[in-house]
């Protein structure tokens, strides 16, 4: 338990986040790249055939995932929101800033992946259903947290506040919106097809294992980016204290042919 | 942006911040004010460190001086007294207009007024307010020679009642001459001479 | 008393520059023009989509107002006059947003009967549209002021506005016009003034607290 407490500690202040991180980097690159491509390889030739939708289903090995993420991180943006807001931790603020654009890089991918899915299956690239509705206006919060982030660019401290802010205010209102947007497809239309490939969902192992294997990839990669994303915010916002200039000269001295 | 300082004003005495532009005045202004938080620092009034003490004993008066445009003298400061939870009858505030060189004005939008009538408007919010300390960011700026006077005087007349004055000045000789401290901000080290 | 003198002053700032009450309107008035025009001006055509478009009108020329709730009083100097008097930050922000109501929320509330009237709207709908609108205008000005004290420090906030509250909008745009439809409809518009009245308790107790939230970070 002990451990644990220290562990946590030792992650909030920014030079022992950045020291313990730095050795992740590459093995979470590596888990990442590796269950992508297992899980693609899989996926795409291994698969069986669904007996609905043909191979046009397969999509789904990137486009499940992704839906996955973009809720999960924003579930850490929002967090790592309360994080800055209430406990003003400058390690909460580079997770949530560097999570923010991984997020609505996922969402967008999610809509992406929909729409080319919708055109075989639905005959319409874009449906107003309810799922890529509230995934619209997902984007919509990134953007809103990203946005309020670089309007303020001449004081980071001051836009990371208030992009926690905005957050939090959306961390708050996504269930409503979920809620609302699910009621008001329900009213309007009847329930669309499901992305879930077939009304009885998947069942099969060998559809199963990929989609398991592409998540856990996801989940590898936003580890690896949001790390590497937070390292540089945090170098960039501390660039005046001593244990940057100590890093990067580190960084410098293991690599040959660069002097300092 | 700039380096550490730290004052004591007792009652009845009077501290120019002087520094290049750019040295931060402003910034400390506000933050003593209360407008930005202190990020490192702090502010006691009568050794309190509670911030609605300071609030209730400060008045603040900044580059942008809070008159609304499109409400008349006698609004503004109507509106100014009431927030402040201080209660004036009109009379008053005309007496106190007339003080402050806007006999005439008193039905006049703040937006019609000169640049330095706008600022003899806000400045004699500190009159009705009757706060014990006063902060003000280069109140001299925009007033002319009477006008320079009778702030110098009420700013004398404070002091006598025991008040304490902080502000900002260039080229202000009278009011450096009354001043019993001298702060200079510099970004390597702040000088306070008394 | 502080909360009176802040709407008091803010009512009447408003009365002077007319044009805050009278820009939604003439916004309302253009934008209406225009779905005849494009859509063709057949009755049956107009009232189907009436009900989204009087209330999608409401709310988008509430929106163009909402940028100047804090912007005004941030540029001016004012909003320091009121946060340094000591006055409790959100029930100023409250204030602010009751002023807005009166100012822009009633005058939308009252014309949405002649929008509706314009697109032929059933005439047995306007008592529930007018109902719709006097739970949701509160939750513009509300909602508003979070979002203009997020932006009141910026140049040319009104696109980030838009972004930041287009979001929080979206579940009282469903209920409210959801309402109305249902109204057209034959049926009983019970269950979304329901939940409209939901998002409106909810936003009357969170927002002050978030707007302040904004407020003080923005002094900082």
């Amino acid at each position: 338990m002990n451990r644990i407490i220290k562990f946590y500690h030792e992650m909030g202040s920014p030079p022992s986040f950045y020291r313990i991180t730095s050795h992740w980097l590459t093995p979470l690159l590596v888990l990442a790249l590796g269950l992508t491509l297992y899980g693609l390889i899989d996926g795409l030739f291994f698969a069986p055939e669904d007996y609905q939708q043909g191979d046009s289903y397969r999509i789904i090995f990137v486009h499940v995932p992704a839906a996955w993420m973009s809720m999960f991180i924003y579930a850490i943006v929002g967090v790592a929101g309360i994080m800055t807001f209430v406990w003003r931790m400058k390690v909460a603020e580079a997770v949530m800033m560097a999570s923010a654009p991984i997020g609505a890089l996922f969402t967008a991918v999610t809509l992406l992946t929909g729409m080319l899915w919708g055109k075989p299956m639905w005959g319409t690239y874009w449906d107003w259903d309810a799922r890529m509705t509230s995934e619209l206006i997902l984007l919509f919060l990134y953007i809103g947290v990203m946005g309020i982030y670089a309007a303020y660019d001449e004081d980071p401290r001051k836009a990371a506040r208030l992009a926690a802010l905005v957050a939090i205010i959306g961390l708050v209102n996504l269930p409503i919106i979920r809620y609302s947007v699910y009621w008001w497809t329900s009213i309007h239309q009847g329930s669309s097809v499901s992305l879930m490939g077939g009304s009885n969902g998947i069942q099969d192992w060998d559809m199963l294992r990929p989609l398991l294997v592409m998540a856990l990839a996801t989940k590898f990669y936003f580890l690896y980016s949001m790390l590497s994303r937070a390292q540089s915010y945090l170098l960039k916002t501390e660039q005046h204290k001593q244990w940057v200039s100590k890093a990067i000269d580190g960084q410098a001295r293991h690599k040959p042919g660069v002097s300092s | 942006m700039f380096a550490p300082v730290s004052f004591i004003l007792q009652p009845g005495q009077l501290a120019v911040i002087a520094g290049a532009n750019g040295s931060g005045k402003t910034t400390l202004l506000e933050a003593l004010a209360g407008l930005s938080l202190l990020r490192r620092g702090e502010a006691r009034f009568a050794q309190s460190a509670e911030q609605h003490v300071w609030l209730q004993n400060s008045h603040y008066l900044g580059h942008k001086l809070g008159n609304k445009a499109n409400l008349t003298c006698l609004e503004n400061l109507q509106f100014v007294a009431s927030i402040n939870a201080t209660s004036v009858t009109q009379h008053q505030l005309e007496l106190l207009l007339e003080e402050a060189g806007l006999a005439g004005y008193e039905y006049q939008f703040a937006n019609d007024l000169s640049a330095g009538q706008k600022k003899r408007l806000a400045l004699s919010r500190l009159l009705m307010l009757n706060k014990t300390f006063w902060l003000l960011d280069e109140p001299f700026v925009n007033l002319d020679h009477g006008g320079c006077d009778w702030l110098y005087a009420m700013i004398e007349r404070h002091l006598k009642q025991g008040g304490a004055v902080l502000l900002t000045a260039h080229d202000q000789k009278k009011i450096h001459a009354l001043a019993d401290h001298h702060i200079t901000l510099q970004p390597s080290a702040a000088e306070v001479s008394s | 008393m502080r909360f009176q003198a802040l709407v008091k002053r803010d009512v009447l700032v408003s009365w002077r520059k007319k044009s805050n009450i009278y820009q939604p309107l003439v916004f309302q008035l253009l934008i209406v023009t225009m779905f005849p025009l494009g859509l063709g001006a057949g009755a049956q055509t107009l009232a189907k989509i009436a009900p989204a478009v009087v209330w999608i009108l409401a709310l988008l020329s509430t929106l163009i107002t909402l940028e100047n709730i804090f912007k005004d009083d941030f540029e001016d100097g004012s909003l320091g006059v009121y946060v340094l008097s000591g006055m409790n930050l959100p029930l100023a922000v409250l204030s602010k947003a009751l002023a807005h109501w009166l100012t822009t929320g009633i005058p939308v509330i009252l014309f949405a009967p002649v929008t509706g009237m314009l697109l032929h709207l059933p005439e047995q709908a306007n008592g529930i549209l007018m109902l719709s609108l006097l739970i949701a205008t509160p939750i513009f000005s509300l909602l508003g002021t979070i979002g203009s004290a997020l932006i009141m420090n910026i140049k040319n906030g009104g696109m980030l506005l838009s972004v930041l509250v287009m979001p929080l909008l979206a579940p009282v745009l469903i209920f409210g016009a959801g309402a109305v439809l249902e109204t057209t409809l034959g049926n009983s518009a019970y269950g979304h003034l329901m939940l409209l009245s939901g998002c409106a308790v909810l936003c009357l107790t969170l927002a002050p607290l978030a707007a302040a939230a904004a407020i003080k970070i923005n002094l900082e």
